[in-house]
């Protein structure tokens, strides 16, 4: 999107396919909901990130260790000049979650290739299995960024001061219907549903076109500025039910509409609606076209 | 476990990281189309399990003859899902044409047991918990 505030940061599919083999300045990493989705076929020279098993922790909640990520980094030839493009499947929801998680850790030039894994295969593109092994490199993060991250307390406060906020789940999650059938546990279970006071909802989908690329300049301020009121200049923060949906929109506020300060709130819904005393709104908000779409 | 359930298991948990990869990939492979009898009450979104990121569609059914009942597994997975399409493949290939009660005895931890749950991580595990309660209930319900 050449409009985008940021135009360097999305990579279209054809810049990508002309740099596949330039992999002493670039590498692709390929980043899924779906964990099998990379072993049945990637770009060329891609490597594979895993949103769980690569950067959480597995016992603490938690992202890697600064540590352990410098060494992910290492063990991917990754050096603090590469330029990281992310790409996935499902409009990219994973890969700018990725992206968010190299961001937060320090790491300067990162791009998503607008579209992801749906639009290079629709245009036909070629796929391998063939896993690429890069000489490892000793990678120390350079511009560390803990500020995109915002925790429950951050939030608690932006909340008493009245600040914006972006719940990015489906409107049945934001209006606090209990959603998940009976005799089934939800996956990721909140004992209580409805949404932080103050935010409003906009599902992160309605960023992306059909064919997984991001929509346009003039179509996203109408949704988040015209029609939600949001302001680049104001802080905001984004959440969903546990950060992933919400790091798509915290690229596209930060990105692709300029906002100065946008942080992603990853223990989202499933910590603030299990925390004690914490305040939840339910129902449709007084403006009810807030939650159209 | 069933028999079938224990040699997938036992082929799972035995092999490297790698290899396990491979043989999900091959189970996902396997995974049988919906029956042409289903793909209506797919199409209405009828069977959907929501605890899935990956749209999975489970349609358990139990026919008794000469006194046994005998589950069908049917199920449909749209789109890339290798993950959901191996996982829930291996049930239905250890479970279809099974006994009711061999379906209420799939040890919950199944993930754990196959030796898969650290190449999951803990989300998917979750959701998977999902898929099998259902698949559980839905046949506890079709045998009633």
């Amino acid at each position: 999107m050449s409009d985008a505030a940021h135009p360097e940061i999305l990579v279209s599919t054809d810049w990508v396919a002309k740099h596949l083999a330039d992999t002493d300045r670039i590498r692709v990493i390929e980043s899924n909901e779906d964990v099998l989705l990379y072993a049945t076929g990637h770009l060329h020279n891609a490597v594979h990130v895993d949103w769980q098993t690569d950067l959480q922790d597995p016992d603490v909640r938690d992202y890697i260790s600064q540590d352990q990520f410098e060494a992910l980094c290492s063990r991917l030839g990754i050096r603090p000049d590469t330029t990281l493009v992310f790409y996935g499947d499902k409009s990219n929801w994973w890969a700018t979650y990725a992206f968010w998680t190299f961001t937060m850790f320090g790491h300067a030039d990162c791009r998503v290739m607008d579209g992801g894994r749906t639009k290079w295969e629709a245009e036909g593109r070629t796929l391998t299995t063939d896993v690429p092994a890069f000489e490892s490199t000793d990678y120390t993060a350079q511009h560390p960024e803990p500020s995109i991250r915002a925790f429950r307390d951050d939030v608690l406060a932006h909340m008493n001061a009245g600040g914006p906020m972006v719940d990015v789940r489906s409107p049945a999650e934001y209006i606090g219907e209990i959603s998940h059938a009976p005799h089934s546990p939800a996956s990721e279970p909140a004992l209580r549903a409805g949404h932080i006071p103050g935010a409003s909802n906009v599902p992160w989908g309605r960023a992306a076109n059909a064919d997984g690329t991001f929509k346009s300049r003039d179509e996203l301020e109408a949704i988040y500025l015209d029609e939600q009121g949001l302001n680049p200049s104001e802080e905001t923060i984004t959440y969903c039910r546990i950060g992933e949906r919400s790091s798509h929109t915290w690229f596209v506020l930060r990105y692709l509409l300029g906002f100065d300060n946008v942080r992603n709130y990853d223990g989202s819904w499933t910590e603030w609606g299990n925390l004690v005393g914490a305040p939840v709104e339910k129902g449709v908000p007084d403006n009810a076209s807030e939650i159209a779409g | 476990m069933n028999t079938r359930l224990r040699e997938i298991a036992a082929e799972l948990a035995a092999a490297p990281r790698d290899f396990q990869v491979e043989l999900l990939l091959e189970h996902a492979r396997d995974f049988p189309p919906l029956p042409d009898a289903f793909q209506a009450a797919r199409d209405a979104g009828l069977g959907r399990i929501h605890e899935c990121q990956a749209e999975v569609y489970f349609f358990p059914q139990v026919t008794t003859e000469s006194g046994r009942q005998t589950v069908h597994l049917h199920a449909d997975i749209p789109g890339h899902a290798p993950t959901q399409r191996a996982l829930v493949g291996i049930l239905i290939d250890a479970y279809d044409g099974a006994t009711p009660e061999e379906v209420a005895a799939i040890p919950d931890d199944l993930l754990r047991q196959l030796g898969v749950a650290a190449l999951l991580g803990p989300q998917r595990q979750h959701g998977f918990a999902g898929v099998l309660s259902r698949l559980k209930h839905g046949v506890a319900e079709a045998a009633a």
